[in-house]
């Protein structure tokens, strides 16, 4: 008995450390947040807290047009994502039609290519298409990162379900719109929230593509914190806050779900 | 000499870090247990009674919270499973995937460094015993429930263990197949001669095999006897309706004394059964408790007869036997009849029960009320 | 309620041909079972019935009107699924109300609470209602599986295996139970099974399924007593049917039949029976395959007029009598199967004395395995008969 505890208190102190390691970073950019920009490189904690990074970025620039436009672009992708995801989920999953499997590894071979790989090629189609700069462009792109994710995700969720629960409300009565709304959807909901969620967030912090993709129109925050690095001065201070604000809904979505994240991407629905 | 003695043997589960109490927090308690040398025991009982855990401390996979396990006269509380000289055969056939089923068969004795000739003789000489000789060359994803189970009843007993253990070996086999191995693996055993513990839900399975049974509830050891003592004999209500199917009808009973004859009666019902006169020692007018009597045991009377007339509530053919329910009380009485006469639900027959084959039971507790001599 | 016929129904799962012309009627009020081993059709036969799935040839018809184009929805069909098949969000009551509450066949939530309670009581698990399925037992799974059929007034029930995922002992007792509720139903029922004593106990009438094709139709005591072939003879009956392959030589004032008993010829003389020796004149028989259940073979410990040496392969209890297997010859095929008592003291392999009660056999065409004639034919078709009139 005191061996365990002894060991409890080892690997305690090792989490602490670790997280104190793993949170640096962040802590860091806190930090920076609060200092002028005259104090910004100073490596010690003491400094004079200020507002006036704040006041600069959220009152008297453009920022909250900035996250607006992320919130559009992320939010439209998922929710694209999940009218068309779910569905072809379901398909993945109960349909046996020719080259299934390889279709669903394609689908999923989308996450494999570095994003900088394909984006060149989709500037050049964009600018044809006239898809440049636009919501529905990004929006559209962005079905790479959401798209895959919630299909595996789900399809996974289905797969579990047995078919006989289908043909039993069926036989009960119910038409297939009924069925699918109020007998999967509902055993589903775990692992759609998750991947959603999951999406909602590598959509937020997608960076290449909004770069290359988009210029004036559309101004996701991960584009526009680099605003904040001029060619001829940087604002560490204003940099620092947009980018706490931006990691903030991130942070919090992760925060809510990570329960449910672990269960719903790790669990099937009719376990438990 | 014993082949396994089990002295005192409890199981604790360390539940501190769980949040729920168990209630029950004993998986084994206080065991006691002798196997003589070469005999087959199994431990029966419901999923969850210990019995797997007790398996599994007598092969050394699960700790020991208190008590002695001898195998032989060895004491092996704190010998490795390895060193212990055990084979094991459980229900989920963990065979080797890239190993044939030589390979499979052999691992153990290579992993020992045993001479390679001499492990060629050894599966060669046990292959026809299992019924597996055709089989060397395959790979396990290629063979039947029946054939991996052969398999891997080989592989344990190539090591000539001093014990065999085997874990629900059947469960995963289907009607026919699961006879047909049962089969086997008496004959094997008999022929091996190994003393053998048998972990089984499966009370048909536990008679069929065993030369003695131990019953386990809750942690606890109910009875441990012969198949035959088991069945004639039980300890308590809980051996009585575990062993036998149909199971033993068990019901509630209030004792009448009629001019000194003193009969059961039953609650909402006219049924009306002599008490037999062993029992008389035991009973007195008023006196409540539970009646056993076996569904072999109850019959249909014939025309002259003097039982209780009562209805038919369920009539069952199945062929080689018949099964007729009828409801004493809100019980339904079983019994079983081998002649050829066809009833329909709701016919009247005379009921007939041996009372000299009828057990009592205390109404609270359960325990066997036995006649005083 | 009504009348379900299946005409020449044809349904293939690739190149698998999984029913191969089926052809039944169901009569109104009747408890039909299918049986047969696994794989051999039978969740098809209910599938196609139940709408689920499209037979690809044939037709099928409840009263008289053809189904074929109707979906499971409106067929006004009640399943139970031998997985149970119950909506894993929904409590136990919920699952149950369903059907009811579906717009084909939407009920008052009055009418819909009075008549759950109702299918709750007979099948004893009124505490159950606010549960939810994964905080159930197997057992009660399959309680709420058929509840949640109960409370329909289907055109038919529909039941698939419910009882194969329990126990024996728990399987035994549902079906007892089953079939007093039966009577109480008053409906409709096809039920699928691969357990011969769930078939013999329930149906009024048995379909044997094998490989998509049905091999016979009939009540429990035709299958039983006059199977129509040794297949269905090995299907029905535990511990399974003797076949021994036999010479049948004599004349009319006395046949006989040998065989052969480890390398020793047998010679048994067949009992006098009308309509066994007119059989074997008819055909001219020389060959047959007798069949002879468990319970009719005999045995002793000491030689005796009229029994033959054998040796004693296994003896095992099943429950409440046992069963010793001898072994008549070479090869693991020359086995016999017997009851017998519980609590002999035989040791395996020592000698026994056996002896065929043929006064029970039944004869089976020596190549086409197909049924010719019993003893006593005349008296077990007029007691399956007197099964009909109920």
């Amino acid at each position: 008995m005191k061996n365990r505890r002894g060991l409890n208190i080892l690997m305690n102190i090792l989490l602490i450390l670790y997280a104190v390691f793993a949170l640096f970073p962040i802590l860091w950019m806190v930090l920076i947040s609060f200092k002028s920009d005259t104090e910004v490189f100073t490596t010690t904690f003491v400094f004079n807290p200020t507002l006036a990074n704040y006041r600069e970025v959220l009152l008297r620039s453009d920022y909250i047009r900035y996250i607006r436009d992320s919130v559009i672009v992320a939010g439209g992708a998922v929710l694209v994502s999940i009218i068309v995801g779910v569905p072809a989920a379901y398909a993945l999953a109960r349909y046996n039609f020719p080259r299934k499997e390889e279709l669903a590894f394609q689908i999923l071979s989308y996450k494999f290519a570095p994003e900088i790989l394909v984006v060149l090629p989709l500037f050049m189609i964009y600018q044809k298409l006239g898809l440049y700069d636009s919501y529905v462009g990004l929006i559209w792109v962005y079905q790479l990162i959401s798209l895959p994710l919630l299909i595996w995700v789900v399809r996974g969720y289905f797969e579990d379900i047995s078919v006989e629960i289908e043909y039993a409300a069926q036989v009960d009565g119910y038409s297939w719109y009924q069925i699918f709304f109020k007998m999967l959807v509902p055993l589903i909901k775990p692992g759609l929230v998750s991947s959603a969620l999951l999406a909602f967030i590598f959509a937020w912090n997608c960076f290449t593509f909004p770069l290359i993709l988009s210029s004036n129109k559309v101004y996701p925050v991960t584009v526009a914190i680099m605003k904040y690095l001029g060619t001829d001065s940087a604002h560490y201070g204003q940099l620092a806050v947009a980018s706490t604000v931006s990691a903030l809904p991130a942070m919090i979505f992760a925060l809510c779900i990570q329960k449910h994240l672990v269960r719903g991407l790790s669990f099937g629905a009719v376990k438990g | 000499m014993a082949g396994l003695t089990l002295n005192h043997l409890y199981k604790r589960y360390d539940n501190s870090g769980k949040k729920k109490k168990i209630k029950n927090d004993f998986a084994v308690k206080d065991l006691n247990l002798v196997c003589e040398q070469g005999e087959f025991i199994a431990l029966l009982g419901p999923s969850g009674c210990g019995k797997t855990t007790t398996l599994r401390m007598i092969a050394g996979l699960e700790e020991i919270t208190d008590g002695e396990i001898y195998i032989g006269e060895r004491l092996v509380n704190n010998l490795h499973p390895k060193d212990r000289n055990i084979g094991l055969a459980f229900e989920d056939y963990a065979m080797y995937p890239p190993l044939n089923v030589y390979g499979n068969v052999a691992f153990n004795l290579r992993a020992k460094g045993v001479d390679k000739n001499e492990i060629d003789r050894r599966v060669r000489e046990i292959a026809p015993l299992m019924q597996i000789d055709d089989l060397l060359d395959k790979m396990p994803v290629k063979l039947s429930g029946g054939q991996k189970q052969r398999v891997n009843i080989a592989r344990a007993i190539i090591r000539e263990p001093e014990l065999m253990l085997m874990d629900e070996p059947l469960s995963h086999l289907d009607g026919k197949a699961r006879q047909a191995m049962r089969t086997e693996i008496k004959r094997l055993i008999n022929k091996i001669k190994c003393t053998t513990v048998y972990v089984t839900h499966d009370q048909l399975e536990a008679m069929s095999l065993a030369d003695k049974i131990a019953i386990i509830n809750f942690g606890v050891l109910q009875q441990f006897g012969t198949p035959a003592e088991v069945y004639d004999d039980p300890v308590n209500e809980f051996v009585a309706s575990f062993i036998g199917e149909p199971p033993m009808n068990i019901l509630e009973t209030t004792i009448i004394n009629k001019g000194g004859t003193f009969f059961f009666t039953f609650q909402n019902s006219n049924l009306q059964i002599t008490v037999p006169k062993r029992y008389y020692s035991v009973v007195s007018d008023g006196f409540r408790c539970k009646m056993g009597v076996r569904p072999m045991d109850v019959l249909v009377g014939g025309a002259d007869s003097e039982g209780t007339p009562e209805e038919i509530a369920t009539f069952e053919n199945l062929g080689d036997e018949r099964r007729i329910g009828i409801h004493v009380g809100d019980v339904l009485l079983m019994l079983i009849t081998e002649d050829e006469k066809r009833y329909r639900r709701g016919d009247i027959i005379k009921l007939e029960v041996r009372g000299e084959k009828t057990h009592l039971f205390d109404i609270n507790t359960g325990d066997r009320i036995r006649e005083k001599n | 309620m009504a009348k379900i016929q299946l005409e020449n129904v044809k349904k293939a799962f690739g190149k698998v041909q999984a029913l191969d012309g089926i052809t039944l009627e169901v009569k109104d009020k009747e408890f039909f079972v299918l049986f047969g081993p696994a794989g051999a059709g039978k969740t098809t036969i209910l599938n196609c019935i139940a709408g689920i799935m499209m037979p690809e040839e044939g037709v099928i018809k409840f009263d008289d009107q053809v189904m074929n184009l109707i979906d499971s929805a409106h067929r006004n069909v009640a399943m139970v699924f031998e997985n149970y098949a119950l909506y894993p969000q929904m409590t136990v009551y919920d699952n149950m109300a369903s059907a009811l509450r579906s717009k084909l066949y939407r009920k008052d939530e009055s009418e819909i609470k009075e008549r759950i309670q109702w299918a709750a009581r007979i099948m004893k698990m009124e505490n159950l209602l606010e549960r939810l399925p994964s905080q159930l037992s197997n057992g009660q799974k399959q309680r709420v599986a058929m509840g949640r059929a109960l409370v329909r007034t289907p055109n038919v029930f529909l039941m698939d295996e419910p009882l194969a995922h329990l126990d024996a002992k728990l399987r035994n007792a549902m079906r007892t139970e089953l079939k007093e509720m039966q009577a109480n139903l008053g409906s409709t029922c096809i039920y699928v099974t691969h357990d011969f004593m769930e078939a013999m106990a329930l149906g009024d009438r048995i379909a044997i399924i094998k490989e998509g094709k049905i091999v016979q139709i009939g009540n429990g005591d035709e299958i039983y007593y006059m199977p129509c072939n040794e297949f269905t003879a090995q299907l029905m009956g535990d511990p399974e049917i003797n076949i021994i392959d036999a010479d049948i030589s004599g004349s009319e004032d006395g046949y006989s039949a040998g065989f052969r008993v480890k390398g020793e010829k047998v010679t048994y003389a067949l009992p006098k029976d009308a309509g066994v020796y007119t059989k074997i004149r008819e055909l001219n028989l020389t060959r047959a395959d007798i069949g002879i259940r468990p319970q009719h073979v005999k045995y002793s410990f000491e030689p005796k007029e009229g029994y033959f040496k054998a040796t004693v392969y296994s003896y095992e209890s099943i429950g409440n009598k046992s069963v010793i297997v001898v072994d008549c010859g070479d090869d693991a095929n020359s086995q016999l199967r017997m009851i017998a008592p519980n609590g002999l003291s035989i040791a395996i392999d020592s000698d026994i004395y056996i002896h065929l009660e043929m006064e029970h056999a039944i004869l089976f065409g020596s190549d086409t395995k197909e049924y010719i004639v019993r003893y006593d034919e005349a008296n077990y078709i007029a007691l399956a008969a007197s099964q009909e009139e109920k």
